[in-house]
């Protein structure tokens, strides 16, 4: 043994030098696993977390890109929200759940003052973690389930239920002349997305004067729904309502041209989150020709004050995005949180927020969040309002309808009202 | 067990057991010290990581001893984790059952469940396993989505906190200590699984099935207990996301990519070893934080020479290029390299 220990590595020298070795890493390491410093000394910090990787990548990464560009025109243009720099913390979730609660948890830790995600599915899984804490978050697409009943997630927009409502009143009061009741079937994606206009249409369908006649589902890669739309035709409805993505609306509208279900007296709809450009350029023109649908924000080229900035910042950093209506939503996302802290900021002072602690968390939603009133977000979007018992921030929508190819408005914004789903035992449990 | 140089065992007990050594004792020891002041040191972010950690160790031991011990390859387990996150949710939330018998309950049923999807496995193997698993995870979440009275289909499921006599978990570390507690409770039984008669049948029926049963081992019985056994860890598993991690359901969070990822974790650690799902775990979730909440933001904010969404592009394709790298120089999982480690260690001084 004299030989090997001449060498001064014994096992007794390796455990310990190991021990040490990991209690070094162990303190250096500290930093990175605790709770992280503020941010910037006079700036507001927020978090936003966007699925720019995995399924719903096409979506996230041009609504990540419209969220920091809005950032960047506060800052740059608008001296930033209150007087102070608007900090963000991204994170990319990749579309996964569970990364979500990481990153919601990691928003806290990082002192920001409100979070934001892109979508209805990734706010469910952030949803507990910020209610428990108090800790405010905004959701750009919504479903109902994230704010009803109301706690600290606010919906940006009406959400997937609005719309049905919207639509079928907008319907009732200008384009339909029969007797009795209309008939509606619905046609389905097989989420959220989807069920969330099936959610109003339980709730409120007999209320309006809707017979929902048939309802079917398709999932998001349909290649044909011939099948059930036969199936739907023969009940002669006098809608065909398409709640889905541009992708499988696109193919719904293909099988009802097929068998002639257009031309007629049916009229087809899409939900917001269906009657966008990429609907008509994958249908085509001539298929889409007449179709309806709501949306919650303006188109491009709208003459409305924040159009010509919002153009020159997509096209001088994201020239690829320009056209794609989530570019809008997630720039005026970002410009209402910045509203919000600039209100927060203008009632309790920065250095209140600044700790961006639970009492930060709880003057931005008393003083930023519940002060909106008619904040206009320079004519992108419908006027944004806290109403008590209400924490969908925008209430309104306009009818579109396309026409020679293009997505045209033709009505003025019309507001959906507020359904209490939990007051219906079938929602959420 | 494999011995240090000079250490023999004389009796029986000392033979069977698990940590023989005083170095075993003591890293033992130090391993609890560390895993038990955690929260002393990690934020929220940091032990949200580590509940999710703990949660995917419990539901990969399970795969572990249905694929890695027993052979039977499964890909559809983020389905069975759904029953048993679903069923729990159920139970505390619509029965008012208390969070343990709710947890042991989602076990129960994701494991009866398992049993069944297994049936196949008496007559296919295999690829033609991993089929019939794959419409397990299929039916089940479709059977979920439209159980609408029961389970609030594609709208989704709110799940009370847990609660164990009137102690609420709602707090980040005392989640973090009931999800460990599980952890440990289960790991051990893993360990000690693969030590009895069932779990020596397992393993002789992964290596040979028909040999098996010239042996003698009951093949319907044993194969369906391992479907049982590895079914019913990932309806604990289920339970604890259920109520400690999401506190919401929806069928989203239990994708078909989630059980593919369950498969890669145990192929990288190691199949077949109690240490392979917990190396396995740790790397693979770890990775995912490190690049998408560390190192993407450091990338994006400091190199702006590439387009917008460079480094996050990037997430993926160095997540995949790690899994291939490892199936290519290391088949037999961190498990492996972990025992060459312990190998040349207990050799010492002389060379390995």
């Amino acid at each position: 043994m004299g030989k090997y220990n001449s060498r001064g590595i014994t096992r007794r020298g390796f455990i310990v030098g190991s021990g040490v070795a990991s209690i070094a890493l162990f303190i250096g390491g500290f930093p990175l696993f605790s709770v992280a410093c503020k941010g910037k000394e006079g700036s507001l910090k927020i978090g936003i977390t966007t699925p720019s990787t995995g399924p719903a990548a096409e979506k996230g990464k041009v609504m990540e890109d419209g969220n920091k560009d809005a950032i960047k025109y506060v800052n740059e243009v608008l001296g930033g929200a209150g007087g102070y720099e608007v900090e963000y913390v991204w994170l990319d979730n990749g579309y996964n759940a569970a990364t979500v609660v990481n990153n919601v948890n990691k928003f806290m830790d990082e002192k920001c003052l409100m979070f934001s995600t892109s979508s209805s599915a990734m706010m469910t899984a952030a949803m507990t973690a910020a209610n428990q804490n108090s800790f405010a978050g905004l959701a750009a697409f919504g479903a109902p389930i994230i704010y009803r009943p109301p706690q600290h997630i606010y919906g940006q927009m009406p959400d997937y239920g609005d719309d049905w409502i919207v639509f079928v009143n907008y319907y009732k009061q200008n384009l339909w002349h029969g007797q009795g009741k209309p008939k509606v079937a619905m046609h389905l994606l097989s989420n959220s997305t989807g069920y969330g206009a099936n959610d109003a249409a339980r709730a409120k369908a007999d209320e309006l004067g809707i017979d929902i006649v048939i309802s079917r589902e398709h999932t998001a890669s349909t290649t044909s729904e011939i099948t059930s739309l036969t199936e739907i035709k023969a009940l002669n409805p006098d809608v065909l309502y398409i709640a889905s993505t541009p992708q499988p609306s696109s193919v719904i509208i293909k099988n009802a041209n097929e068998l002639g279900m257009t031309g007629g007296n049916m009229v087809i709809a899409c939900g917001h989150a269906g009657i966008t450009k990429a609907l008509v350029d994958l249908a085509g023109a001539d298929k889409c020709e007449g179709v309806y649908g709501t949306f919650p924000t303006i188109g491009w080229g709208d003459n409305v004050p924040g159009m010509a900035k919002m153009t020159e910042y997509c096209q001088a950093n994201h020239p690829n995005d320009y056209g794609n209506m989530d570019y809008i939503t997630t720039w005026a996302q970002s410009l209402i949180m910045v509203k919000i802290l600039s209100l927060a900021v203008e009632a309790v002072g920065y250095d209140v927020l600044a700790k961006g602690d639970a009492g930060a968390w709880e003057a931005l939603e008393e003083h930023g969040i519940k002060a909106l009133s008619n904040y206009d977000v320079e004519g992108l979007h419908g006027p944004v309002s806290y109403t008590p018992g209400d924490n969908r921030l925008c209430k309104s929508m306009r009818v579109f309808q396309v026409q020679s190819g293009l997505i045209k408005p033709i009505s003025g914004w019309i507001e959906a009202p507020v359904v209490k789903y939990e007051e219906y035992d079938w929602f959420g449990k | 067990m494999d011995l240090p140089s000079g250490v023999r065992n004389y009796t029986y007990a000392q033979d069977m057991s698990i940590f023989r050594t005083k170095t075993h004792w003591v890293l033992l020891a130090l391993l609890f010290v560390l895993l038990l002041t955690v929260p002393v040191y990690m934020g929220n972010y940091w032990l949200s990581v580590m509940n999710l950690i703990a949660i995917t160790i419990i539901a990969a031991t399970g795969l572990n001893i249905l694929t890695g011990y027993c052979g039977q390859l499964s890909i559809g387990h983020a389905g069975f984790i759904a029953v048993g996150a679903y069923t729990s949710a159920v139970l505390t939330g619509q029965m008012g059952l208390p969070f343990i018998f709710s947890m042991i309950g989602g076990g129960l049923t994701a494991g009866l469940i398992g049993m069944l999807f297994g049936l196949p496995s008496l007559r296919v193997k295999g690829f033609y396993l991993a089929i019939s698993t794959i419409a397990a995870q299929f039916i089940i979440l479709w059977v979920i989505n439209h159980w609408t009275s029961l389970t609030g289909g594609f709208t989704g499921l709110r799940v009370p906190q847990a609660n164990i006599f009137g102690y609420e978990f709602t707090t980040q570390t005392s989640k973090y200590y009931l999800i460990l507690a599980t952890m440990v409770m289960v790991v051990f039984f893993a360990k000690n699984l693969a030590r009895t008669r069932p779990g020596r049948a397992f393993v002789a029926i992964r290596d040979n099935d028909l040999a098996a049963q010239v042996m003698g081992i009951n093949l319907f019985r044993y194969k369906l207990l391992a479907f049982f056994i590895g079914c019913f860890f990932a309806g604990i598993a289920g339970s604890l996301m259920a109520h400690c991690y999401y506190g919401f359901l929806n069928t989203e969070f239990f994708s078909f990519k989630e059980s593919i990822l369950y498969v890669a974790i145990i192929i990288i650690g190691g199949l077949g070893s109690t240490v392979g799902p917990i190396f396995g775990v740790v790397f693979i979730r770890l990775l995912e934080n490190l690049l998408s909440s560390e190192l993407v933001p450091i990338l994006e904010g400091s190199i702006t020479l590439f387009p917008s969404g460079w480094a996050s592009g990037l997430t993926p394709m160095i997540f995949g290029l790690i899994m291939i790298l490892f199936l290519i120089l290391e088949p037999r999982g961190l498990a492996h390299r972990w025992q060459l480690f312990k190998t040349s260690y207990r050799i010492w001084p002389f060379s390995f």
